[in-house]
């Protein structure tokens, strides 16, 4: 089937698709001004029963907290595809020089991006733990701390070259974080079953509200988010940035 | 008022789907994907809101303050998960791709050979 | 009993941390370790899942995550609601996975043990989908099972697979998509995420049409997923390049499991809507018929193995839609018996196609054309699963088929047996074809076959044989025996199945004391014998037109250009499967602005 076909029948489709979504807009709930029960159930309960005030996390490690941890391990299972797909064939030594693409001049590195990295990128890594710890007061958490984290990694590579990075962030310990971050989550919802509770049940003392340390079992839930993301996306660059470099013999198998 | 934001999100399905229908370039298809995920997250956070509310942390309001929807932030949280994940997967795929057959032009990939032996 | 309760996370979380402890642990490990501790992984899922059969009996098991139990009849917190159904489908799910993970003993040179550590994932995401009573926890498992398979797709890192694996993702990522938007639109006008709460919000407004656009959405979304016309053409792209053990598993249990997802949601959420119940039986159930024949057809079509037994998964899963489309009691006790029976059956034939690219070195009929002699037993095999296709009446296939049969008769709907009888016959036909041009050398060197698509294929030839049999054996064995059994716990369970009791998951009021007669198993239904009748015509015809005169053969010269446009509807791109999308969307539009 041609380009044409296919769009002609494409645009056929939503000939009928087209009227069926203004209906469905002209149907849909009044924007922001309908009942919201369940959202209104947590944002009352998060408070007075779990202690945290950043009602969003209390979904996220509490009242859904298997949601998240399908998530934590669907994060694993498509870092580790990332893996197999890209480091099989690659190999896994560390200190070949990075590539470079055919007729485009690599201009050297300017002190001025080293300079600007050296300081930014610990002051991010701090920032990026600092949102994922306060996850339980206010907005943050362990998804946007562990990324924050694995971005400040990053400019490690951009202002002090591939060697230096593959040096600081060694790949055998961010996998073994992110399989280890996954794995505590999962840990805390046996201890709850230890403790003769039903899974994920919030069985620790959990705290003053507005306290940084409040929600008792979502601490150590969320530092668990925390580690396998950062490592998850700590190895997914790692992946990606290693395709620059330019295979040698050695790699060949 | 009240249209704009489902017509937001039905545009960019329609508009991703169009992109992904139409692509010459895989990278491009995958950012169609990425286009249409994001007319879900527009469409459950719309699904969320309600005027002259508080966003669902508490830590500067009293408890009890009308906020809106804390449950589809954090669907929206492992929308964003899943998306970032399967684009990283996709990428990965289409590098490996690039890399044996010098080519991401979808008219120029099949998946079988398609020589006629007898 | 307290170890009861520890039983629903437990068989979904306990592989997930077994396989996190495995990669985390991967590079410390010796060869054998990982494999055995997947095996006893699966096996151990397997008896636990099978007490769990034993005991959902009398009523489901409920059990809320977190301790969050509802708040006047409001669900605050996930739910899993077991009932026998799903924990026997979980349970051959384990059976599934252990016999593959057998076959692949030895299969991946690389010491990592990635590969167990994604087949533990991909398992625990199935089981968490049989077990799950919240929408967007089942959106969660549904993704963990999508992202395990896509990762597992393109595995073998030759040109083809990452082709095959790219349409595989990007169709089934729209899918995601399309479930998300189902969700967001189910909640805004439920406000909850629960089945049972659900349920009750769609009673409230049945004719709704945020609530009919939201059933579009779930079950286009799980339709992608089950391979189902209009949504159909990715499932041969990615079978013919999956590595053999995965392949088990995407046609065994994946594809039919978005078969089971429809059909929850369908009872648990969406019965009370009669646009929606008239749409099922009438829309899916042209769907169903459709993927039933042109599976049937392409697979006739077929000279590359997996491209051929894809097809036929097509083809066999469209019976299962037709069984949930029909409505009624017996036809939906069939499709979860044909459920695990197809999956046995199919599982037994991808490991034989397994078998002759380890062996043989070849996935192409036509190249393979006379070398499996020395395999008999495999061939033997392969000639057992082409019959037990083709509508045999022993085991689970045939059993699930007559229920669904009856259930057909019982409405009226007599013409679908004609389908099924032409689904059958053609994939029976397809393998049995296979196999006597594989394994006995007959046939022409090609017939239409030959314009098909194929590519050179090995997969690793230092297994013993009598190591890839025996999971082949006993997955065959399997779909023999146990019909009873089977047939007895599903036919009791079904009834509860199609009426869950909110009052109970929910209020934690009483529960309806559960039906004690199973349905009568029904007659060997005479289509039985017709289509294994038509597939043995078929073969014959295939293999030996070249003897007739030429006459006979000019009987097939009409069908010739629309055997060309439907092989142009499979043709590999994945930019006209995502129009196809659109397509179905739009029938689904109009199927309900008709009705």
């Amino acid at each position: 089937m041609n380009a044409r076909a296919r769009l002609l029948m494409f645009l056929f489709a939503w000939a009928a698709l087209g009227p069926a979504v203004v209906v469905l807009i002209l149907h849909l709930p009044r924007f922001g001004a309908h009942a919201l029960p369940y959202g209104d159930l947590i944002n009352d309960s998060a408070p007075r029963e779990r202690h945290v005030t950043n009602a969003v996390s209390a979904v996220n490690f509490d009242y859904r907290g298997i949601d998240t941890l399908g998530e934590e391990f669907m994060l694993l299972c498509a870092v580790t595809g990332v893996v197999v797909l890209l480091r099989s064939k690659r190999g896994e030594r560390v200190d070949a020089p990075a590539g470079r693409v055919e007729a485009r001049s690599l201009r050297p590195r300017s002190d001025a991006v080293s300079g600007v990295t050296r300081v930014l990128a610990p002051v991010t890594a701090l920032f990026g733990l600092t949102v994922a710890l306060h996850g339980m007061t206010t907005p943050g958490g362990g998804f946007q701390g562990g990324v924050i984290v694995a971005s400040a990694i990053l400019m490690v590579f951009l202002g002090e070259g591939y060697r230096s990075w593959r040096k600081s962030a060694p790949s055998i310990a961010f996998d073994a974080a992110e399989g280890a971050g996954a794995v505590l989550y999962a840990l805390c919802g046996f201890a709850s079953l230890l403790a003769g509770l039903p899974f994920l049940t919030n069985f620790l003392p959990l705290g003053t509200l507005r306290d940084v340390f409040s929600g008792g079992l979502m601490l150590i839930e969320n530092a668990g988010v925390t580690l396998a993301v950062a490592g998850g996306f700590t190895v997914l660059f790692g992946e990606f940035l290693e395709e620059t470099r330019v295979e040698t013999r050695d790699d060949e198998s | 008022m009240n249209a704009l934001p489902w017509a937001v999100s039905a545009g960019l399905l329609a508009i991703g789907l169009y992109g992904m229908v139409t692509s010459r370039h895989f990278v491009h298809l995958i950012g169609c994907l990425s286009v249409v995920q994001a007319s879900t997250y527009v469409l459950l956070l719309a699904a969320g809101f309600r005027w002259n509310a508080i966003a669902p942390i508490f830590y500067s309001f009293a408890p009890g303050t009308p906020a809106v929807d804390p449950v589809v932030q954090a669907l929206v949280l492992t929308d964003i998960v899943v998306g970032a994940t399967v684009t990283a997967l996709l990428l990965a795929l289409v590098l490996e791709l690039h890399k044996r057959r010098g080519t991401l032009d979808p008219d120029q990939l099949r998946p079988l050979n398609r020589d006629r032996k007898g | 009993m307290m170890w009861l309760s520890v039983l629903p996370p437990l068989t979904v979380v306990g592989p997930l941390v077994i396989a996190g402890l495995l990669l985390i642990a991967s590079r410390a490990l010796p060869r054998p370790i990982p494999d055995i501790i997947a095996l006893a992984t699966t096996a151990l899922t397997f008896i636990l899942c099978l007490l769990l059969v034993r005991h959902t009996g009398h009523q489901p098991l409920v059990y809320w995550f977190g301790g969050w139990v509802p708040r006047h009849g409001f669900p605050i917190g996930i739910g899993f609601v077991i009932d026998p159904i799903g924990a026997l489908l979980a349970a051959f799910i384990g059976v599934l996975f252990f016999a593959t993970l057998v076959f692949a003993w030895g299969y991946y040179d690389e010491v990592h043990a990635h590969f167990h550590v994604l087949m533990l994932l991909f398992m625990s995401g199935m089981i968490g989908f049989c077990f799950t009573h919240d929408v967007f926890n089942m959106f969660v498992w549904f993704e963990l099972m999508s992202v395990a398979g896509f990762a597992l797709t393109g595995y073998q890192l030759r040109t083809s697979a990452l082709e095959g694996a790219l349409n595989f993702t990007v169709t089934n990522a729209v899918g995601s998509y399309l479930f998300l938007a189902g969700i967001a639109l189910i909640y805004s006008r439920v406000g909850a995420l629960d089945f049972g709460a659900l349920q009750r919000g769609v009673a409230a407004q049945p004719h709704d049409v945020v609530v009919i656009s939201a059933f579009v959405l779930l079950t286009t979304a799980l339709l992608i997923k089950a391979a189902q016309v209009p949504f159909q053409a990715w499932l041969s792209d990615a079978h013919a390049v999956a590595p053999s053990p995965v392949s088990v598993i995407f046609s065994g249990a994946m594809v039919s499991i978005g078969i089971y997802g429809i059909a929850k949601l369908a009872w648990s959420v969406f019965a009370p809507s009669a646009e929606i119940r008239h749409v099922i039986r009438v829309l899916l159930l042209a769907m169903g018929a459709f993927s039933t024949v042109i599976g049937g057809v392409m697979a006739l079509l077929q000279r590359h193995l997996k491209r051929l037994l894809a097809f036929s998964t097509i083809s066999h899963v469209g019976l299962l839609l037709i069984g949930v489309a029909l409505w009624e009691r017996r036809a939906l006790a069939g499709v979860f018996v044909y459920f695990i029976g197809h999956g046995l059956v199919k599982g037994a034939l991808f490991m034989v196609t397994g078998i002759l690219l380890a062996l043989r070195g070849s996935i192409d009929e036509i190249e393979l054309r006379g070398r499996g002699r020395g395999i008999w037993p495999a061939g033997v095999a392969m000639a057992a699963g082409g019959l037990l296709l083709a509508g045999l009446p022993v085991g689970l296939m045939s059993g699930g088929s007559d229920f669904i049969a009856a259930g057909a008769n019982a409405l009226g709907q007599g013409w679908l047996l004609w389908v099924v009888i032409l689904g059958a016959g053609c994939t029976g036909a397809a393998v049995l074809r296979s196999s006597g041009r594989v394994f006995l050398g007959l046939g022409p060197v090609a017939g239409q076959e030959r314009h098909s698509p194929t590519e050179e294929d090995k997969e690793k030839a230092d297994r013993p044989l009598w190591l890839m049999l025996v999971p082949t054996t006993a997955l065959l064995v399997l779909s023999l025996v146990g019909t009873r059994f089977g047939s007895d716990v599903i036919s009791r369970a079904t009834l509860r199945f199609m009426q869950p009791d909110n009052a109970m998951i929910l209020d934690g009021a009483q529960a309806i004391p559960a039906p004690a007669l199973a349905l009568r198993a029904p007659p060997t239904s005479y289509t039985a014998w017709v289509s294994v009748a038509l597939a043995l015509a078929i073969t014959v015809f295939s293999l030996l037109h070249h003897r007739l005169p030429r006459r006979a053969s000019r009987y097939l010269q009409p069908i010739r250009p629309m055997l060309t446009s439907l092989r142009a509807l499979h043709s590999g791109d994945v930019r006209q499967y995502v129009m196809w999308m659109a397509v179905g969307l739009a029938a689904f539009a109009l199927a309900f602005a008709v009705s």
